[in-house]
């Protein structure tokens, strides 16, 4: 299962299921408005209705059922059209995870269609290419795209897994070696502990507060320069408030957007400047952990200003401290005459990616996207083409990881065996090992040695 | 004439020639020769075959599960052990029938004796003393030794289990010898001609704790470790103790004792004579087995490390202390010993060393011991980079049935990682990378309560049946024990009690559970965690007594059936990749998508399967979805061939 539309904003959303047990995860989660249409269609037809998670309604949805081996993969095969906004988009994935659905791998799709003969030899050239390269992206840069702090949660629970793990086997393979195992109200204790991380992550990770995808990107620069204007222009709709008093954007604004190919998380900020207004005060000190936090800041300059050299105390300061990850725009050239851009001698600095910009007339949108690519493929920002597939595979996989932890401690209460328990343990550790790329057994031995003191 | 070089001669032709006879090379022999096949076996000494130049004991978690499932195969290191028992133990009762393992101190001599016993009675084996010097190849297949007085056997399947003697060094402070382990002497050419051939080796160290006279030990200052008051034996084919036949209580004694401050103030004082931290040591050595100098300087905070004393033999003088490998200076060995308490007299009969020596990279073999790139050529045990006797034993039993196999022209016997530990074990040796010698731990294990020690008979005799190993009294032992537990079962099943049955509310309360408010069946009550399947089955008088270990494994079934089935379940998953064969010829150096590290391991492996392809180290999912693609396009042009 996995998202088939780009993740953002958009009018709807597909989700696309494939696959034996398609059927059973869509019948679990849907309500048909007309359930003998639903029940006797054959195929390659529409149908309406309600979508649910347990008891929780998500959405009214449409949904096209293309039944094997006629259909994309050859496989069952079941196109959930949602209405857009990434949260529904989520919830929707949410409850087919949980009806059973696992998240695609990248090209698996793809790759299914093609081992099912639907794909030509021609076109499986491709294939290989095309998986390798998302896999790659995705296993590397899925966890980049993570801000720190939850990267650093998930590698901390993961830790800790690993610690509980560890003791249990080390006492299991050497016992009768000093591993001073912990007792069993010691680790109901931990796995509890862990659970509750898991938790909190979880809950964040589903209102979309947490989890965020895409490449973070701060647009900066003083007040009235047009962040406003090219926050909407990206996003094609008046979202954030554009007037013409300095200062109206005093929280930050999230928005997700695509740029060529690549994912933007995009934060609006207050403006840069001076200001003894404690709000906009607020504001600005906001911006300046935001750009210490992005992994591209775009900083708008009016290029008018920056041809006269004329860049304040902030901007300067901008240019100096994030120069590797800043793009100048150099905004408002639809109010130079004719031929008259030149590059601003006071930007003249090796490596600095200027672009000739104007939201009003869409110039250099181009080059923006192209610049964002390249830094994403040099490796100096991480995001991929498709971050949601990556980032509905980590959820999943905290999610299976949540339901191990939950297994382990109700065996723990039930005082089964240690060797029982381990069996849930270790699948926890599997799963978060897959959201952070590690090796489960070389990780839990190197552990086992490096902590216990064990051999004759 | 070169005068350093003997005249060869003839000595004999072969189905199957193991060169060594140790562990793995006895097991090698005697399934081979018990499968029909003509057998040589050459030894350095007649006198020391199935030496442990180690510790003295043979078991513990993984390693007991592995002697277990050599037993139900029909190997004999099981039987061995029970026979040369000096004390039993069951090892991890209270945490889960997954991990039980069973643990036995054995007579060194006596073993040996047994082997050898074992060896000259078994029809079709000849033992033969002399050093291998160089393999025979002909058309790169494998053909004969020669030894280095001259005798020439030939044969076209050669199993080599030379354990730790290849170009073995032996390491005590500043000395430094050639030599084996234990005293004996090192294969000094076999190595060089090995390379010669082109095999890929590489170089381990491991080590072994001084020996202790036991009149010289104050044991006022140990605590006395006995064995179990329950009989307890590997084969499933229990033979009594040599020593204390049927009766536990004559079990001989271990004792456990602790170093202290002063022991650790000398060893860190002499840290720059360790051979350890000088930079004398070339091989690597494991991390699961640290010399008494390395755990003194990685675990800086423990005050005292254990040292058990374990006897080496029956009320022998000899006694292995368990816990402080090491390779300082042996005049340092002295002082360091004399610390501890209880040792302050201590004589050192024998000082602790390090021996470093050569082993054959496994990938170059197949998960039937078998090396890839010579036919007949097999290699099994510490030469193939592992550690310890059971791990030997196990591919000692896999080369020897192989080694038959393929000269009657049968497909190779490969046990899978669901199968056993014997599994895991050569599954784990031929995909990944070693970077210290190989320890079976039952955390490699992901199906592990499927590989409990109770159910390597269930698992493995019919495939010992089949491959010809299990006798028919083993059989007919198997048989009888696998109705006696379907029968159980079945009964606890179809038993029910009422809710008012008296006698069951009385088992219930005093076990501290809740009385049920319907009928129960039997196996109802027994999958409760607060009760025993022997408090069930005092309420049904009628059942035939079953043996305790079978009350426990049925009890186990039914106690943990939503576990056992979730494996289940995972397994099912799993094999579908494992059916998927893999053509030997694949050229993966012209399979586009394939990453580069991917290309060179896979060619190097040449896995059976799509899912060993997929535990070779270094191959991640992306590859294998190269893989896939490539397989597909491959079956779609061979049809358009056919069609054509």
């Amino acid at each position: 299962m996995a998202l088939a539309t780009p993740a953002g904003e958009s009018a709807i959303h597909v989700i696309r299921l494939s696959g034996r047990e398609a059927a059973g995860i869509v019948a679990a989660c849907f309500t048909p408005l007309n359930p003998e249409r639903w029940a006797e269609s054959d195929g390659f037809t529409l149908h309406l209705g309600r979508f649910h998670d347990g008891a929780a309604e998500v959405d009214q949805v449409l949904i096209g059922k293309m039944p094997s081996p006629a259909s994309f993969t050859g496989e069952d095969v079941y196109e959930i059209n949602c209405h857009g906004g990434m949260l529904t988009a989520q919830r929707v994935v949410t409850a087919c995870l949980r009806a059973g659905a696992a998240a695609a791998e990248p090209g698996e799709f793809t790759l299914r269609a093609f081992l099912n003969g639907k794909l030509d030899l021609v076109q499986a050239e491709a294939i290989n290419d095309l998986i390798r390269a998302r896999t790659e992206m995705s296993a590397a840069l899925a966890l980049a795209q993570l801000s720190g702090g939850l990267s650093a949660a998930l590698r901390e629970i993961r830790q800790e897994i690993l610690d509980i793990l560890a003791n249990i086997e080390a006492g299991i393979d050497f016992p009768e070696e000093e591993t001073d195992p912990l007792a069993r109200t010691e680790l109901l204790h931990r796995l509890t502990i862990i659970k509750g991380h898991a938790l909190d992550l979880l809950a964040g990770s589903r209102t979309g507060r947490v989890i965020r995808e895409g490449l973070s990107t701060v647009i900066a620069g003083k007040p009235n320069v047009g962040k406003s204007s090219l926050l909407n222009a990206l996003l094609r709709e008046e979202r954030a408030i554009v007037t013409d008093i300095p200062g109206t954007t005093r929280d930050e604004i999230h928005e997700y957007v695509t740029v060529g190919d690549i994912l933007l998380h995009l934060i609006d900020t207050a403006g840069l400047r001076e200001s003894e207004d404690p709000v906009e005060k607020l504001g600005i000190e906001r911006t300046w952990k935001a750009l210490n936090l992005a992994d591209v800041v775009l900083l708008l300059l009016d290029v008018r200003d920056a041809q006269r050299g004329e860049l304040s105390a902030e901007e300067r300061m901008v240019l100096t401290e994030y120069a590797g990850k800043v793009i100048v725009l150099l905004n408002k050239t639809d109010l130079l005459p004719d031929g008259e851009y030149r590059p601003p001698l006071a930007l003249q600095t090796e490596g600095l990616s200027l672009i000739p910009f104007s939201v009003k007339t869409q110039r250099g949108m181009d080059e923006l996207a192209l610049d964002l690519k390249e830094r994403v493929l040099a490796g100096k920002a991480a995001v991929s083409a498709e971050p949601r597939l990556a980032n509905v595979r980590q959820i999943n996989a905290l999610e299976n990881s949540l339901r191990s932890l939950e297994k382990a401690e109700e065996a723990m209460q039930a005082s089964a065996p240690l060797d029982l328990i381990s069996i849930d343990i270790r699948a926890a550790l599997e799963e978060m090992s897959q959201i952070t790329g590690d090796a489960a057994e070389e990780d839990l031995l190197t552990c086992i040695f490096s902590r216990f003191c064990v051999g004759k | 004439m070169n005068a350093n070089k003997p005249v060869e001669y003839n000595a004999g032709h072969f189905d199957v020639i193991v060169v060594g006879a140790g562990h793995a090379g006895c097991e090698a022999a005697l399934a081979a020769a018990r499968l029909g096949c003509h057998t040589a076996l050459l030894t350095l000494n007649v006198g020391r075959v199935a030496a442990m130049p180690c510790n003295p004991s043979v078991g513990g978690p993984a390693k007991g599960h592995l002697v277990r499932e050599i037993d139900a195969l029909g190997g004999v290191m099981g039987q061995a052990a029970d026979r040369t028992s000096l004390q039993a133990r069951m090892l991890n009762t209270g945490k889960g029938p997954a991990v039980q393992a069973l643990r036995v101190q054995a007579d060194k001599a006596a073993y040996s004796r047994e082997m050898r016993r074992l060896l000259f009675a078994t029809p079709n084996l000849r033992l033969y003393q002399g050093m291998a010097e160089r393999l025979l190849i002909a058309g790169g297949a494998a053909a004969g030794i020669v030894t280095r007085t001259g005798a020439r056997f030939t044969a076209p399947n050669v199993v080599l289990t030379s354990g730790t003697y290849l170009r073995g060094r032996i390491i005590v402070g500043e000395a430094l010898y050639a030599g084996g382990p234990d005293g004996e002497q090192t294969a000094l050419t076999l190595a060089d001609d090995l390379r010669a051939w082109g095999f890929k080796l590489g170089r381990f160290k491991t080590g072994t704790p001084p020996r202790l006279t036991r009149r010289s030990v104050d044991f006022t200052r140990w605590i006395p470790q006995t064995g179990d008051a329950a009989r307890r034996a590997f084969s499933f084919l229990p033979q009594p103790s040599i020593f204390w036949g049927d009766d536990p209580r004559r079990q001989e004694m271990c004792w456990l004792g602790y170093t202290n401050e002063r022991t650790h103030e000398i060893i860190r004082a002499n840290l720059h004579r360790a051979p350890m931290y000088t930079g004398v040591v070339e091989g690597v050595g494991p991390r699961y087995c640290p010399s008494i100098e390395d755990k003194v300087v990685r675990f800086p905070a423990r005050a005292a490390h254990q040292i058990f004393l374990e006897p080496e033999g029956y009320k022998s003088d000899e006694l292995y202390a368990a816990g402080i490998s090491t390779s300082l200076p042996e005049e340092i060995q002295v002082l360091l010993v004399r610390s501890v308490a209880g040792l302050e007299q201590a004589e050192l009969l024998k000082p602790g060393y390090a021996i470093e020596y050569d082993y054959i990279l496994p990938r170059q073999l197949t998960p039937a011991m078998a090396v890839k790139d010579c036919a007949g050529l097999f290699s099994a045990g510490q030469l193939n980079g592992t550690s310890g006797y059971e791990e030997a034993a196990a591919q000692g039993l896999l080369a020897g049935i192989n080694a038959a196999r393929r000269l009657r022209g049968t497909p190779p016997f490969i046990p899978g990682r669901a199968d056993g530990y014997i599994g895991v074990l050569a599954d784990d040796l031929v995909n990944k990378e070693l970077l210290e010698p190989y320890r079976l731990l039952t955390a490699r294990a992901e199906y592990r309560l499927l590989l409990r020690q109770d159910n390597a008979d269930a698992r493995l005799t019919p495939l010992g049946r089949q491959i010809g190993l299990v006798s028919e009294e083993r059989w007919r032992v198997f048989q009888a024990k696998m109705e006696r537990r379907e029968a159980v079962l079945a009964r606890w099943e179809r038993q029910r009690f009422s809710p008012r049955d008296e006698n069951m509310r009385a088992v219930l309360t005093a076990a501290g559970t809740a009385l049920p408010a319907g009928g129960v069946s039997a196996a109802e009550l027994i999958k409760r965690p607060e009760i025993t399947a022997k408090e069930i089955l005092a309420l049904m008088p009628d059942l035939p007594d079953l043996p305790a270990d079978e009350l426990e494994e049925a009890a186990t079934l039914i106690k943990y059936a939503g576990y056992i089935s979730q494996q289940e379940l995972a397994l099912a998953r799993a094999q579908k990749k494992e059916r998927r064969l893999l053509p030997d010829d694949l050229n993966y150096a012209g399979i586009t998508g394939l990453a580069h590290e991917a290309r060179q391991r896979l060619q190097e492996v040449r896995p059976r399967n799509l899912g060993q392809a997929a535990r070779v180290s270094g191959v991640t999912p992306a590859d294998i979805a190269a893989l896939l693609v490539y397989l597909e396009r491959r079956r779609r042009q061979t049809e358009t061939a056919k069609a054509d």
